[in-house]
């Protein structure tokens, strides 16, 4: 007992000794260097970090962007644990960030407790809405995009069966999902969907395995929204080699494997990170609610999907983007209203 | 038969069971040398680690000066940020405890982490589901059961350790998963919140735990946390069956030749050691989430709980230290990211290195003393029971 | 969703062909672990050696472009990041479980940091090259079981063979009596002229060497990059299996293919559009099983004698 608590005295003398004296030292000098005429963007990251390939990689993307084509001094700090949002978000606060962005649903209840404490700062926060008079919510229609990519799957099976790999069932999952759904049953109400969760968000080898079943069961294209476990579904396609492919998601990741990659549901949290920031650069920031889908271009197909679809199928997505655009489908979110779904004759 | 030198014989360290088993209180205030050196091998190993990560930093081009006094700014620089260093501290000594009793036990509970998910979803559940009922009987009662129910989790694998003898690793690690899965159909059904969210519902106020330092989050589960050290202290070191529970520990034949009951001492083991599991996440679930969202994957709590109470040397009191310093570290990770924008990974490196030089102690002995001490046997903690016919 | 034909004889090679890739790591880290315990060390470093190996393995690979050198720098690193655990557990005799607790902590923050380091990107790494998959010639013709075993990533098949050297390396051999010795009664094993440190030494080596090559299994046989955390809980699994399969070869492979098996059984389920159980609970399935099982059948297991102890030399 008494050993232990003499290490205890003497840890904590060390570490508060230490930790005066820098404290006593550092802070003054450090103001006057940060020019006046830099403004401070910033990011919280969920517990996925940076590397998850989905939301916090595309808002790293739209940051850096702001970085270079703005000017912003950026700032990224990755959360380790749930209980870190907080903290994480008050320490760019007590920085006078310029604006704090705030990624993922899992950090709502942090933006709005923390919004309120600097009240004089901007927030940003994505894939969830937080109404207070300095945050901006930025969230996406994953189920309009996801739409296109099954009208695609739907029209170049071969066999007749396509894939859904998701992470875990929750709701912006099951945006993607239904999304996707709706897009075959509206191309093609004959395609068959099999339909797999990994469970995890970072286990590319179990989104292997998973994608391999369902490459066995028949399916020849297999869309993810399953974070990390997508490099697992990506591969499988890529060693089963011509005639098997994989859609990716919230990026573009074509580059992954060009031959077996047909197209990518792009979620532009890219754009609306780096709009709204700019926003805050020329001064017409509003704390709104900004709603990405089709119309907006903040959801959509990539690039490289002309790369491997015909044009007569591209013409044909085109055509149901507009039906979206113009609410002639109102494409289901979920499960139930994916139920109720019914496609309209095209 | 088994032979003498299974018998642990001046046991040191984590093992210091055979010590603990004479009456404590004994020591005194005089420091030998050989005290003084088994008192400057954290420190020493604190300070190599720091340097360590010093040369990590340099490494990737940033300067270890700013970056650590980051570190000190973030831990200790305002009051708010000495609550958040706490904040972080309280859970990871529910943890440690947690960790540390099963090894007093002579068992090892690596399911930590699934019993700090149930602790944390009853918690969260009983916090929002009953209103209307004063503070003083909510907020106890939330806690309790959440605490209860992580009991209950390490309850199951101690009973198949006492009853059949399936080795209690395999089954708490199998848990832990299970608890995964199992919050995730709660939180995702009747537990739901509705809306895009999936998380549970507030708690209610009445079901908080109070605020201790005014313009933080600073809560009462840090107290409820030095409480646990004190009883786990006093379970351990002044009981009956704290007396057994290290008997079993050390020896479970000689243990059960003694008159012990060694298959209830087990299971009771293991609840203690789930319910101070489940306390943590009940506390982080009344006291700093207000709710159970949807986890994606292990917290770490559990994990690091295990280096914790390795570090703690297994003690209630080496627990806190060694809590302390790791949520000191975690918390200013997040300043060295914010501040000086190192990678969190390098808090990472400089905690394992810690735990390294501790558990190589014997290496810094060496170097600190002239010559090395006599015979040492360690029981293993992760190793058990040994049926030596 | 329309049920499918379960007669269809390919759905069981899909779960024969499933379990065996799900089981190959964990099978390779099992073995590591039995090396390690029987000499009588325990190494619960299993996960962060894999970790570790899977990163130097992919490192390898990428800047060589020749796989099989990764593989070879996994099993080193493996090997190497386990000799610091020998160290420390025998010549030093510290606590075992401290150790690998610190080297799994340790795995963690180092991939991470030489990740950003060495490709300036978090997450995963680019892309290398991975080994080929082989096939059996003559059996890769009989049919059902050709589809079921006669192509496949090298490690199904290096991992099987592990099990059969090892356990023959084991109870056949007389390095395998002196390992069984040293882990059971080190002192009369050194009455009768056994190096007890030198036999630890190798066992532990070995362990990580095999840990080793069930990370570059994950990183350079399944996937062809490296993504942190990858090895996501499987040497923690392994070292289960182990204990399942009473610190024996067979008992470990058997212990992996049950876990594998359930496994894959839990995503064909969810491919065939079993929606009658909840998904969660399916995903639960393989630890349940494992749980039951042990509880239903195994029962006690009993480790090494002198496993978790550190050896001190007699005069």
């Amino acid at each position: 007992m008494s050993k232990s608590s003499k290490w205890a005295v003497i840890i904590v003398a060390v570490v508060i000794i230490i930790a005066v004296a820098v404290g006593l030292r550092k802070p003054k000098e450090e103001i006057a260097e940060v020019p006046p005429e830099s403004l401070k963007a910033a990011m919280v990251t969920d517990v996925g970090g940076l590397g998850d390939e989905s939301f916090n990689d595309a808002a790293y993307k739209g940051l850096k962007e702001a970085e270079e084509k703005l000017g912003f001094e950026i700032t990224v700090v990755e959360s380790k644990k749930m209980d870190d949002y907080e903290p994480n978000l008050r320490s760019l606060g007590d920085q006078d960030t310029d604006i704090s962005w705030a990624i993922g649903f899992l950090l709502t209840d942090a933006v709005d407790t923390v919004a309120s404490e600097y009240p004089d700062l901007k927030f940003g926060l994505i894939d969830s809405v937080v109404e207070q008079p300095n945050v901006a919510s930025a969230t996406f229609k994953e189920e309009e995009g996801s739409f296109l990519l099954g009208v695609i799957a739907a029209k170049m099976t071969k066999t007749g069966t396509v894939g859904f790999v998701g992470g875990m069932e929750v709701p912006v999952i099951e945006h993607f999902d239904a999304g996707f759904h709706a897009g075959v049953r509206a191309a093609d109400p004959n395609v068959k969907v099999l339909r797999g969760y990994t469970g995890k968000f970072d286990d590319p080898a179990k989104g292997k395995e998973v994608a391999l079943a369902q490459f066995n069961q028949g399916a020849d294209i297999i869309f993810h929204a399953s974070g990390a476990c997508g490099l697992g579904v990506i591969e499988a396609a890529k060693e089963q080699g011509e005639g098997y492919w994989a859609m990716g998601v919230d990026s573009c990741q074509h580059h992954l494997a060009p031959d077996n990659v047909m197209s990518c549901m792009m979620k532009r949290v890219d754009v609306a990170v780096f709009d709204i920031t700019e926003r805050v650069k020329d001064e017409t920031f509003e704390p709104t609610h900004y709603v990405f889908g089709l119309a907006e271009n903040g959801v959509g197909t990539c690039d490289k999907t002309s790369d491997h679809v015909p044009e007569e199928i591209l013409d044909e997505v085109e055509k149901y983007r507009e039906m979206i655009v113009n609410g002639d489908i109102v494409v289901p979110a979920s499960y139930t209203e994916l139920e109720a779904f019914t496609p309209p004759a095209a | 038969m088994l032979n003498a030198d299974l018998t642990p014989k001046g046991v040191r360290g984590v093992s210091n069971n055979g010590k603990d088993l004479q009456k404590p209180g004994e020591q005194m205030f005089r420091i030998s040398r050989e005290q003084a050196v088994e008192l400057s091998i954290p420190i020493v190993a604190v300070l190599l680690a720091l340097l360590l990560g010093a040369f990590l930093i340099l490494f990737i081009g940033r300067s270890p000066q700013e970056a650590y006094s980051a570190l000190l700014q973030g831990a200790f620089g305002s009051k708010r940020d000495i609550a958040e260093t706490l904040i972080n501290v309280t859970p990871l000594i529910f943890t440690g405890l947690s960790v540390a009793f099963s090894f007093k036990c002579g068992l090892f509970n690596i399911g930590a982490e699934g019993q700090f998910i149930m602790g944390q979803i009853v918690a969260a559940w009983i916090g929002f589901q009953l209103t209307g009922l004063p503070t003083v009987i909510h907020m106890p009662l939330a806690f309790l059961l959440g605490a209860f129910a992580g009991g209950l989790w390490a309850a199951l694998p101690g009973y198949l350790k006492a009853k059949l003898g399936v080795h209690e690793v395999i089954n708490t690690i199998m848990m832990n998963y299970i608890a995964l899965y199992f919050s995730h159909y709660l939180v995702m059904g009747v537990l739901k919140e509705p809306g895009p969210i999936p998380q549970t519902p507030p708690v209610v106020a009445a079901a908080r735990l109070w605020k201790i330092l005014p313009g933080t989050r600073l809560h009462f589960g840090l107290i409820l946390a030095l409480g646990a050290v004190w009883l786990v202290y006093y379970l351990l070191f002044k009981t009956t069956l704290g007396y057994e529970i290290r008997a079993v520990g050390i020896n479970p034949h000689a243990a059960r030749y003694g008159g012990i009951n060694v298959s209830r001492d087990i299971i009771i083991a293991m609840s203690i050691s789930g319910a101070l599991s489940g306390a943590a996440g009940a506390v982080q679930a009344l006291g700093v989430q207000f709710r159970f969202l949807d986890l994606f994957g292990f917290v770490g709590y559990g994990f690091d709980g295990i280096a914790v109470a390795l570090l703690g040397r297994n003690h209630p009191f080496g627990v806190l230290i060694a809590a302390t310093l790791f949520g000191t570290l975690a918390r200013g990770a997040i300043t060295m990211q914010s501040i000086a924008k190192i990678p969190k990974q390098i808090i990472g490196i400089i905690q394992a290195t810690i735990v390294i030089i501790v558990a190589a102690d014997e290496v810094l002995r060496r170097l600190l003393k002239s010559r090395s001490p006599g015979t040492q046997a360690s029981v293993d903690a992760g190793e058990v029971e040994r049926d030596g016919e | 969703m329309e049920s499918n034909n379960l007669a269809d004889i390919t759905i069981y090679i899909a779960l024969v062909v499933s379990t065996l890739r799900m089981a190959t790591p964990l099978i390779l880290a099992g073995l590591g672990g039995v090396f390690s315990e029987r000499s009588g060390v325990v190494n619960i470093a299993l996960e962060g050696i894999m970790l570790i190996a899977a990163f130097m393995g992919m490192l390898v690979s990428y800047f060589t472009n020749a796989p099989w050198l990764g593989v070879l720098a996994a099993v080193a690193s493996g090997a190497a990041v386990a000799w610091l655990h020998a160290v420390i557990c025998i010549k030093y005799k510290s606590n075992q479980v401290v150790s690998g607790t610190a080297i799994n902590l340790f795995s963690v923050g180092f991939t991470g940091f030489m990740l950003r380091k060495v490709f300036e990107h978090a997450g995963q790494s680019p892309p290398v090259a991975k080994v080929a998959d082989w096939t059996i010639p003559l059996i890769e013709k009989i049919p059902v079981v050709g589809a079921m075993i006669g192509k496949h990533t090298p490690f199904v098949y290096l991992s099987l063979i592990a099990v059969v050297i090892s356990n023959f390396v084991l109870f056949k051999t007389k390095l395998g009596l002196r390992i069984r010795a040293v882990g059971e009664h080190p002192k009369a094993a050194e009455t009768v002229g056994v190096d007890v440190f030198a036999i630890r030494y190798l066992c532990v080596l070995l362990s990580g060497a095999l840990a080793g090559l069930a990370g570059a299994s994950l990183s350079l046989g399944f996937l062809s990059q490296f993504r942190e955390n990858m090895t996501g809980g499987r040497g923690f699994i392994a070292l289960a299996a182990m204990i399942f399969g009473k610190w024996t070869p067979y008992g470990t492979l058997r212990a992996c293919l049950l876990f594998g098996f359930a496994d894959a059984l839990q995503i064909l389920s969810q491919t065939l559009g079993l929606t009658f159980i909840p998904r969660d609970f399916l995903l639960m399935a393989p630890y349940i099983l494992t749980m039951a099982a042990l509880a239903g059948v195994i029962g006690r297991s009993v480790p090494p004698a002198a496993s978790g102890i550190p050896y001190e030399r007699q005069k």
